[in-house]
């Protein structure tokens, strides 16, 4: 098991928590907390190691794309990078409805 | 056709294809636990209690290189079932094949007992394929206690098992499913306490070929275990279905006692009279022996043989016969032990009975013969429990019972499968139970192997257990070769991790860290003990029997010794947030 920390810049506010996913086989979970500070901070647990990169990349992507600040806390099971995305922008949605910092 | 239109849900049990069924059918099968959960409960009524946000993970799996989920797995999930208040208990069933583990266990146990205190229905969703070798003797006394607490809630309110299908009941757990008031299942669910692999493995494909999916589901599956009785009712895979199912099991109640299929013995020795292991019936020849409720049969005679009989590769077994069950129980009793069966000794002295499993080489049930746990085992200890409770009734004080243990595991085997030995271990783990809770001192004392369902079974229902001090004193939640197998690791690199993991150890000196062992003693020679060894053992059973008359007659010592204070810091944090979150919040 591989453990993993980044921190982002956000500026969307979320007004409630969010757990979507299980740490099943190609699957995982997502936790996600709001807090005030302008970052996403994400810690992310893995089974498969070696995938460092790919996971700075993934999650680049969709916190450029979706900067909501919060504390994020993935427990992975091997999951694809699509997959990710998906229960993130779950979480992300279950977390809404989410308004522009002011 | 038949079997597709089963696999759909649209047809139970021979009936007719109903279509409109299928197509507005919403599948339970495909819902997660929570979802399961929800689904059961009335609409809006569903709060989880210890969920993902309370991070009761398991301490154990990332020391592994396993990461853990955030609520380890199970869903504790209150409503209402038709209005009135309930708890249903949900097995995640993707996280960890279902496996039992500290964690999801305690939420198991804690949440049973709470329902117990201010009597309220429970619903089991059973998919588990049984204990999590990861946490092994963690996860094994988690189904202890599952057994002892689901126990505690049953003449008080309903404990109905919902088993689905995916995974299947298998393992450890599938004994509570044959404790429950009532069992539910779909033509896609499987109940048995060793799943095909396994036994494929000890015992070889002529045994149990694990890749015959029709033989699978002809010994395990819903619609065989719903025709011999083994299930109360069949329902197609539909949540709608299901819901209804579960509000009828919970509306008819308690039953009554002396009539739950566990405690059943009658049954049990009635139908095990009717099947021969050397030319056992097929499994579809079983509804029309048995028939579909759970009473003895009718069938006099034994039935034409229509398996074929096991060749030598049949009775193989990696497991290796040991006398030290016979010799510690006739040392102890200071007397020659009388064959209850001949797998199955008892001893009494003014103030005891021993009991032990032994060797028996010329067991007919031929995969019971190196001293595994098998069905007529269990019926032998459940009917010799349920006799000495009955006798010492009205005494001023009841005998201690006293299980000596040196039993390689539970049988493994496809008739002993096919006969339900998950329900014949529930009988063994009821009785001692009753005893227990009858005000029995029930002591184990660990003289050689205790591994896996064969201690639940004989063991591990005990209000104190001991164990010798010596080399080949194991107790495990499987067998080393299996195990190593089944977590994809070598024999090698799980002594390793058992030297950091306390749970994972075979070594009886790290078990005993674990929390519920009360003694752990030292003997010379265990193989051939000396009039030393045999009087220190004999007072230190003494004691215990004694000090079990003044201690709680539940499993409650194990979380409540100073080991487990330490050890089992995560169990008691689930009941210490558990009892917080029943009824608050």
């Amino acid at each position: 098991m591989r453990t993993l920390h980044f921190t982002f810049p956000a500026t969307v506010r979320a007004v409630r928590r969010a757990h979507v996913g299980v740490v099943g086989s190609g699957d995982l979970e997502v936790l996600f907390e709001p807090t005030a500070d302008d970052v996403a901070v994400v810690r992310v647990r893995t089974s498969v190691e070696g995938f460092d990169e790919v996971w700075r990349s993934t999650l680049q992507r969709f916190f450029a794309r979706t900067p909501v600040r919060g504390s994020w806390e993935l427990n992975d099971a091997a999951a694809t990078p699509a997959l990710v995305t998906l229960r993130l922008q779950q979480a992300a949605h279950e977390a809404g409805p989410i308004e522009e910092a002011s | 056709m038949t079997t597709t239109m089963q696999a759909l849900g649209a047809q139970a049990a021979g009936g007719a294809v109903d279509w409109e069924r299928v197509l507005r059918r919403r599948s339970f099968l495909e819902l997660d636990a929570l979802t399961r959960a929800e689904a059961l409960l009335d609409d809006g009524t569903t709060r989880v209690l210890c969920g993902p946000f309370d991070r009761l993970e398991s301490p154990w799996l990332v020391p592994q290189d396993v990461t853990p989920q955030s609520d380890d797995g199970v869903v504790v999930a209150r409503g209402t079932v038709a209005g009135a208040p309930a708890v249903v208990l949900s097995i995640e069933q993707a996280f960890q094949g279902g496996g039992i583990g500290e964690v999801s266990g305690a939420k198991i146990s804690e949440a049973l007992r709470l329902a117990a205190r201010a009597p309220m229905p429970a619903v089991l969703l059973l998919e588990t394929g049984g204990v999590r070798l990861q946490e092994a003797n963690l996860g094994l006394n988690a189904v202890a206690e599952i057994c002892a607490a689901l126990l505690e809630l049953r003449p008080l309110a309903p404990v109905i098992g919902v088993v689905a299908g995916s995974v299947g009941s298998f393992g450890g757990l599938s004994i509570a499913t044959g404790l429950c008031t009532r069992v539910i299942v779909t033509p896609e669910a499987r109940i048995g306490l060793n799943g095909p692999a396994v036994i494929e493995q000890e015992a070889g494909v002529e045994e149990f070929d694990a890749a015959d999916h029709d033989l699978i589901w002809a010994v395990d599956g819903g619609v065989q275990r719903h025709r011999t009785g083994l299930a109360d009712a069949l329902v197609i895979d539909d949540a709608g279905a299901l819901r209804d199912a579960v509000r009828d099991a919970v509306a008819a109640g308690v039953a009554p006692a002396g009539r739950h299929r566990s405690e059943r013995l009658d049954v049990l020795d009635a139908r095990l009279a009717t099947v021969d292991p050397a030319a056992p019936p097929a499994p579809e020849r079983l509804p029309s022996l048995w028939g579909g409720t759970y009473e003895p049969p009718t069938a006099q005679r034994r039935p034409e043989p229509d398996q074929a009989e096991p060749g030598s590769s049949g009775t193989r077994s990696s497991m290796r016969p040991s006398d030290r069950g016979r010799t510690w129980i006739a040392a102890l009793a200071g007397a020659a032990p009388e064959p209850v069966i001949d797998s199955v000794l008892r001893a009494d002295t003014a103030d005891s009975t021993y009991l032990a499993v032994v060797p028996d080489p010329d067991n007919p049930w031929y995969r019971a013969r190196q001293g595994q746990v098998g069905v007529t085992e269990c019926a032998a200890l459940a009917r010799t429990i349920r006799a000495v409770v009955a006798q010492d009734d009205g005494r001023p004080q009841r005998r201690a019972i006293v299980a000596v243990v040196d039993l390689p595991s539970q049988a493994y085997g496809r008739i002993e499968e096919m006969t339900g030995l998950y329900q014949a271990i529930a009988a063994a783990v009821d009785a001692a139970d009753a005893a227990r809770v009858a005000g029995h001192p029930l002591v184990t004392l660990v003289v050689g192997q205790a591994l896996s369902g064969g201690f639940l079974a004989h063991g591990l229902q005990a209000s104190r257990i001991l164990a010798l001090d010596a080399p080949g004193v194991e107790i495990h939640a499987m067998h080393r070769q299996a195990a190593a197998k089944i977590t994809r690791r070598t024999v090698e690199q799980l002594d390793q991790l058992a030297r950091t993991i306390p749970p994972l150890s075979y070594d009886v000196r790290q078990w005993a860290t674990l929390g519920f062992c009360d003694g752990l003693l030292p003997v010379s020679d265990a193989d051939h003990p000396t009039d030393a060894d045999v009087r220190g053992v004999a007072a230190a059973v003494r004691v215990a029997a004694h000090d079990a008359r003044t201690g709680p007659t539940d499993l409650s010592r194990r979380l409540d010794s100073d080991q487990a204070k330490t050890v089992r810091k995560a169990s008691r944090a689930v009941r210490e947030a558990l009892t917080a979150q029943w009824s608050t919040r």
